[in-house]
C-alpha cells in the first residue's frame, strides 16, 4: 500500500490548535499546582488566548481552506474566532475570583472552558457539516458539566441536566438533517452542496433536512420555539459560565449557522428566509415580552440574550454582505456588552452570596458609582441607546434588512428594542433611585473583575464611539 | 423475484421487526433493566440490517460498541442508582398528547419523504480493502474529524470525572 | 497424509456435492436449489460444530477434574467408565433432571433468557475459528472483530442473570462481572491490533497463512508481550481463577449463578467452558500459528496446540490465589492497557523501520 499523505496544513487550525494544547498543558499543570496557587492556571489560559488570537490575526486575509475542504481560515472565521477568544479571555477573567469565592476552583474548570473553546472555533472555521457537527458538541459537552460546576447546588445540577438532555436531543435533530441533506446532495461538504444545489433542483429530502438543520442550530443559540431550557439553564449554572455560554455560544453557533445557510444553501433561500424571519420576529417578541416580566437579573438576562438571537437572525434573512458584517459586528458588541454586564452582577456580589434579584439592587450606587455605572452603560448598550456599542450593532443590522426589503422585520425589531427599554431600565432605577435595602460597605470588588468590567465598558463606548475600525474589519469578514 | 432477494426481503422485514419491537419496548416499559434490554434488542435488530446490506464493518462495529459499551454501561449505571431497580415510575406525563403529535407530525413527514423521493439504486459491487480504505480515510480526508474526536472524548472523560468524583 | 489432512473437508465437499445432485434432478429452478443447499449445508456444519463444541466441553470438564485431582495428589473422577472419563456424561445426566428452582420475587422472563445469551455468544464465535486448513464453517473479511463483538454480548447474558435472580449475591456477581468483562476487553482487543498489522489482514485465515514460516508469538518482542497480554486478559474475560471474582465462592456464594439450578445452571457451565476454548482456539490462532505445523495433519496440529493453552489455564487456575476485586481492576487499566498500547506502537515501529512480519 503506499503512504498516503493527508492534507495537513496546521496554521490554518493555529488557534484551535493553540487553545487545545492550552487546554492540555493546564490539565497537565493542575497536577502539579497547589490548591491556593489554582489561579495561576486562569492566568495560563488567557495567556494561550492570547497567543490563539495572535494567531488568528496573523491569519488574517489568508483565506485558505485545508485539511481536504474541512475547514477554512477565511476572515468570517477568524473575525468570530477573535470574538470567542475575547470572550472566553473575559469570562476567565471574571472566573477566577468567583470560582474562588465559590470555592469550585479546580483547574478543571479552566480546561473545559478552553475545550469549549476549541470547539467553537472549530466550529466557525468549519466548511464541512460533519465538522460543525463535532465543533457544535465539542462546545457543548464541557458547557454542561460547567453549568453544572456548583456540585453542592441542585440548581447548578439540575442547570447542567437540562442543558444535556435538551443539548443531546437537538444534536439528534441536527445530525439527522445533516442525513437527510447528504442524501440528497450526496456530501456534507458545504461548497460541494451549494454546487450540487446550482445544478439540480431540491428534493423533499434536502427541505426536511435543511429544516432539521435550522433546528439544531436554533436549539443552540436559543430561537423561540427551542428556547425552553435558556432561562433555567442560565439561571441555573454558575454566573460565570452562563456569561460565557450567553456570548460565545451564540457567536460560535451563529457562524456556522450563517456558514451553512448563505454560502451552503442559498438555492432554497426562498423557503428558509421566510421561515428564519417568522423566527426572527417570534424570537425577539418572546424573549422580551418575557424578560419584563422576571425579577431576577440572571433570568432577565437570559431572555434578552433570546430577544438578542432574534436580531441577529435578522442579519440572516437579509441574506446580504452587509447582513454578514452587520452580524459580526453585532455578535462582538453583543459579547462585550453581556460580558460588562455580567461582570456588574458579578462584581454586586458578596462573596459566594451573589445578588441576583432586582430588588437587591438597590442603592448601589452609593456605595459602588463605578460598578453601577459599568452595569448603566451595558443595559443601555443592550438596550440599543447611543452611543454604546448596542446600538451601532442594532442600527447596521436593521439598515441591513431594509437595503434588501425587509423593512417591516428591521420595523418589528425597533419595537421589539423600544419595549426592551423598559426591563433593562429596572436595575438601573433601582441603583440610582432606591434606598439601599441593606449594607453594601463590606463588599470589595476583586481586581481582576474590575479589571474585566473596565475592558468591556471600554470596549463598549469605544465600538459606539469609532465603530468605523471594526466595522471596517466585519466588512472583510466575508466568507470565502 | 430471485430466491436470494426473497430471502433478503424476508430478513429485513424480521430485522425491521425486531429493532422496532426492541425500541418500543425501550420506550414503554417502566421496569429500567427490561427498557435497556429492549434496547439491546433493537441495537440488535439494527445490526442485523446493516449485515443485511453486507455492512459487515459496520455491523459488527455496531454490536461492539452499542451493545458491548454503551448498553452494558447503561445497565450499570442502573445498578449503580439505588431505588431505581424497583421503582416503576410512569413513562409518561402530561405532555404526551402533545409530544405524541409533534411525533406522529415528524413520521408522516419522513414518511412522505420516503415514498416521493427518487432513491437511487446503488450498484451492487463488493470492495475488496475497505477497511484499509476505511483505516487510510480516517488519517486523510478525515484526518481533523478524527482528531476533533478525540478530543471531544477527552473532553467528556474530563467531565465525567470531575462530574462523579468525590 | 493427504487424506487425513483434508478429511473434514472432503466429507463437506461429498455431502455438498450430493445435495446438489440430488436437488438438480428435482426440477427445482437453479437458485431455488442452490439456496435450499447452502441452507441445508449451514444447518448441517452448525449442527456438527455444536455438537463438537459439546463434546469439547465435555471434555474439558473431565480434564479439569484430573488435573486439578493430581495438582492436589488425588486421583480424581475414576468410576464412570475408563478414567473417570463418562463422568461428565454422568453430570450433564444429572442436570437434567434435576429441579428447575426460580426465586420467587425474580424477574421470570429476564431469569430465563439469562443463560441462553450468556451461551449463545460463544456458539456464534465457534464458527469463525478455523479449526484446519480450509475448515472454517464461515469466513468474513473482518472475522477478528467478530470474535470480539459476539462475546461482548456474553456480558449481557451475565448482567441478566445477576438482575434476574433478585439476590443481591447474585447482583455483586453480575455487576463484578460487568465491571471485570469490560475493563479486560480493552486489553484483549488492543493485543490483536499488532496482530492485524503484522499480517495486513481481519481475517483468521489470512493471518495463520501469514504464520506459514513464523509463529507471530516469536515476532520478538511485540509477538510475546501481546501473547502474554492477550492470555491474561484472556483468562479474566471469561472469569477463570485467579479472576473469577464474579463467582467467588468464599465471598458471594456463587455470584450471577447463585439462583439457577437445573439446565439453565448447565448452560451457564456450557458458555463458561465453550468461552475458554473459543479465547485458547483465538490465542491460537494469533499467536501460535493456528493450524500450520509440519508431519502431522492441520486440524491435529491445532487442537494440540489449544489444548496446550488449556492445560495451562488449569495449571494456572489450580496454583493461583483469587485477586481482589481493586486489585485486579487496577491491573487491567494500569498495567495491561499501558503495555498494550505500547505495544502496538511497538509494532508500527517495527514494521515501518526493520520490516518485519
Amino acid at each position: 500500500m503506499p503512504i498516503l499523505v493527508p492534507d495537513i496544513n496546521l496554521r490554518i487550525i493555529a488557534p484551535a490548535l493553540i487553545v487545545t494544547v492550552t487546554a492540555i498543558v493546564v490539565l497537565l499543570g493542575e497536577l502539579v499546582t497547589p490548591a491556593e496557587r489554582k489561579r495561576w492556571l486562569g492566568y495560563l489560559s488567557i495567556a494561550g488566548l492570547v497567543v490563539a488570537a495572535f494567531a488568528a490575526f496573523s491569519l488574517w486575509g489568508a483565506n485558505a481552506s485545508g485539511f481536504s475542504g474541512m475547514v477554512v481560515a477565511d476572515n468570517f472565521g477568524l473575525f468570530l474566532t477573535l470574538t470567542i477568544a475575547l470572550s472566553a479571555a473575559l469570562s476567565i477573567l471574571l472566573s477566577i475570583p468567583f470560582i474562588h469565592a465559590h470555592e469550585i476552583d479546580q483547574g478543571e474548570y479552566y480546561v473545559l472552558l478552553l475545550a469549549s473553546v476549541a470547539g467553537m472555533i472549530v466550529m466557525a472555521t468549519a466548511t464541512d457539516l460533519i465538522v460543525i457537527f463535532l465543533g457544535l458538541e465539542l462546545l457543548s459537552l464541557p458547557l454542561y458539566i460547567l453549568a453544572a460546576f456548583q456540585r453542592e447546588d441542585t440548581r447548578s445540577l439540575e442547570a447542567g441536566i437540562k442543558y444535556f438532555l435538551l443539548g443531546a436531543f437537538s444534536s439528534a435533530f441536527f445530525l439527522y438533517g445533516i442525513a437527510l441533506v447528504f442524501g440528497a446532495t450526496g456530501t456534507t461538504n458545504l461548497a460541494k452542496i451549494a454546487a450540487s444545489l446550482a445544478q439540480s433542483a431540491g428534493s423533499p429530502m434536502l427541505s426536511i433536512g435543511v429544516g432539521l438543520l435550522m433546528v439544531g442550530f436554533a436549539f443552540k443559540v436559543a430561537l423561540v420555539p427551542f428556547h425552553w431550557w435558556t432561562p433555567d439553564v442560565y439561571d441555573g449554572a454558575p454566573t460565570t459560565v452562563t456569561a460565557f455560554m450567553s456570548v460565545a455560544v451564540k457567536a460560535a453557533a451563529f457562524g456556522a449557522f450563517f456558514r451553512t445557510f448563505q454560502f451552503a444553501l442559498p438555492a432554497l433561500a426562498l423557503d428558509w428566509r421566510a421561515v428564519a424571519a417568522v423566527l426572527a420576529v417570534l424570537t425577539m417578541t418572546l424573549g422580551n415580552v418575557a424578560a419584563l416580566l422576571q425579577s431576577n437579573v440572571k433570568r432577565m438576562l437570559a431572555y434578552s440574550s433570546i430577544a438578542h438571537a432574534g436580531y441577529i437572525l435578522i442579519a440572516l434573512v437579509a441574506m446580504s454582505a452587509n447582513g454578514l458584517s452587520s452580524a459580526l459586528f453585532y455578535l462582538l458588541a453583543y459579547t462585550v456588552t453581556n460580558l460588562g454586564a455580567f461582570g456588574a452582577v458579578i462584581a454586586l456580589s458578596d462573596g459566594a452570596r451573589e445578588r441576583l434579584e432586582i430588588k437587591d439592587f438597590a442603592g448601589a450606587a452609593r456605595e459602588h458609582p463605578l460598578v453601577a455605572l459599568a452595569l448603566t452603560i451595558c443595559l443601555l448598550s443592550l438596550a440599543g441607546f447611543p452611543p454604546f456599542a448596542g446600538f451601532v450593532g442594532k442600527f447596521l443590522i436593521f439598515g441591513a434588512a431594509v437595503e434588501t426589503g425587509w423593512a417591516w422585520l428591521a420595523v418589528i425589531g425597533v419595537l421589539n428594542s423600544l419595549v426592551s427599554v423598559y426591563f433593562y431600565l429596572r436595575p438601573v432605577v433601582q441603583m440610582y433611585m432606591s434606598e439601599p435595602a441593606e449594607g453594601w460597605s463590606g463588599i470589595r470588588v476583586a481586581p481582576l473583575v474590575a479589571l474585566a468590567l473596565l475592558i468591556a465598558v471600554i470596549s463598549v463606548i469605544a465600538l459606539g464611539v469609532f465603530p468605523a475600525p471594526a466595522i471596517a474589519l466585519a466588512a472583510g469578514g466575508l466568507i470565502r | 423475484m430471485l430466491t436470494s432477494q426473497f430471502l433478503t426481503y424476508v430478513a429485513f422485514f424480521v430485522l425491521s421487526a425486531i429493532a422496532l419491537i426492541g425500541a418500543f419496548l425501550a420506550v414503554t416499559l417502566r421496569n429500567l433493566v427490561r427498557a435497556a434490554l429492549g434496547l439491546i434488542l433493537s441495537f440488535m435488530g439494527v445490526a442485523g440490517i446493516y449485515f443485511v446490506l453486507e455492512a459487515e464493518f459496520v455491523a459488527i462495529v455496531q454490536v461492539i460498541i452499542y451493545i458491548g459499551a454503551i448498553s452494558v454501561l447503561i445497565l450499570f449505571a442502573i445498578m449503580l442508582t439505588r431505588g431505581l431497580m424497583t421503582s416503576a415510575a410512569s413513562t409518561q406525563n402530561s405532555q404526551w398528547i402533545g409530544a405524541a403529535f409533534v411525533g406522529m407530525l415528524m413520521f408522516a413527514v419522513l414518511f412522505f419523504v420516503a415514498i416521493t423521493t427518487n432513491w437511487p439504486l446503488a450498484q451492487p459491487h463488493t470492495i475488496s480493502d475497505l477497511i484499509p480504505r476505511l483505516g487510510a480515510d480516517l488519517v486523510t480526508t478525515y484526518l481533523l474529524p478524527f482528531e476533533a474526536v478525540s478530543l471531544l472524548l477527552l473532553a467528556a472523560l474530563i467531565g465525567a470525572i470531575v462530574i462523579a468524583r468525590e | 497424509m493427504d487424506i487425513l489432512n483434508n478429511l473434514f473437508t472432503n466429507i463437506y465437499n461429498a455431502i455438498n456435492a450430493f445435495l446438489n445432485g440430488l436437488l438438480g434432478g428435482a426440477g427445482l429452478r437453479p437458485d431455488a436449489a442452490s439456496a435450499i443447499v447452502a441452507a441445508i449445508m449451514g444447518l448441517i456444519v452448525g449442527t456438527v460444530v455444536l455438537l463438537f463444541g459439546v463434546g469439547v466441553v465435555l471434555t474439558l470438564i473431565w480434564l479439569e477434574r484430573k488435573v486439578a485431582a493430581r495438582v492436589q495428589d488425588r486421583v480424581g473422577p475414576n468410576r464412570v467408565g475408563p478414567f473417570g472419563m463418562l463422568q461428565p456424561v454422568a453430570d450433564t445426566i444429572k442436570m437434567f433432571i434435576k429441579e428447575d428452582i426460580v426465586p420467587t420475587n425474580a424477574d421470570g422472563l429476564v431469569h430465563l433468557l439469562a443463560p441462553v445469551i450468556a451461551l449463545a455468544p460463544a456458539v456464534l464465535a465457534f464458527v469463525v475459528v478455523p479449526f484446519g486448513q480450509g475448515m472454517q464453517p464461515a469466513d468474513l473479511n473482518i472475522v477478528v472483530l467478530w470474535v470480539v463483538s459476539v462475546s461482548s454480548i456474553g456480558t449481557v447474558g451475565l448482567f441478566m442473570a445477576g438482575y434476574g435472580s433478585n439476590n443481591k449475591f447474585a447482583l455483586l456477581g453480575g455487576m463484578r462481572a460487568v465491571a471485570q468483562a469490560i475493563s479486560y476487553e480493552i486489553p484483549q482487543v488492543l493485543t490483536i491490533v499488532p496482530i492485524i498489522l503484522l499480517a495486513g489482514s481481519m481475517s483468521l485465515v489470512q493471518i495463520v497463512q501469514k504464520q506459514s514460516t513464523l509463529w507471530y508469538v516469536f515476532v520478538l518482542p511485540v509477538g510475546l508481550i501481546g501473547f502474554v497480554v492477550y492470555y491474561i486478559s484472556a483468562l479474566a474475560e471469561v472469569n477463570r481463577t485467579p479472576f473469577d471474582q464474579p463467582e467467588g465462592e468464599s465471598e458471594i456464594v456463587a455470584g450471577h449463578h447463585t439462583e439457577y439450578s437445573g439446565m439453565k445452571f448447565g448452560l451457564f457451565y456450557l458458555a463458561e467452558y465453550f468461552n475458554f476454548f473459543i479465547v485458547c482456539t483465538i490465542a491460537t490462532t494469533l499467536f501460535l500459528g493456528g493450524w500450520q505445523g509440519p508431519f502431522l495433519p492441520s486440524w491435529l496440529w491445532f487442537l494440540i496446540k489449544t489444548y496446550a493453552l488449556i492445560l495451562l489455564g488449569m495449571w494456572i487456575r489450580m496454583t493461583l490465589p483469587r485477586f481482589r476485586v481493586d486489585q485486579l481492576m487496577k491491573f487491567a487499566w494500569q498495567v495491561l492497557v499501558p503495555i498494550s498500547l505500547i505495544n502496538i506502537v511497538l509494532t508500527g515501529i517495527l514494521l515501518m523501520f526493520f520490516k518485519v512480519g
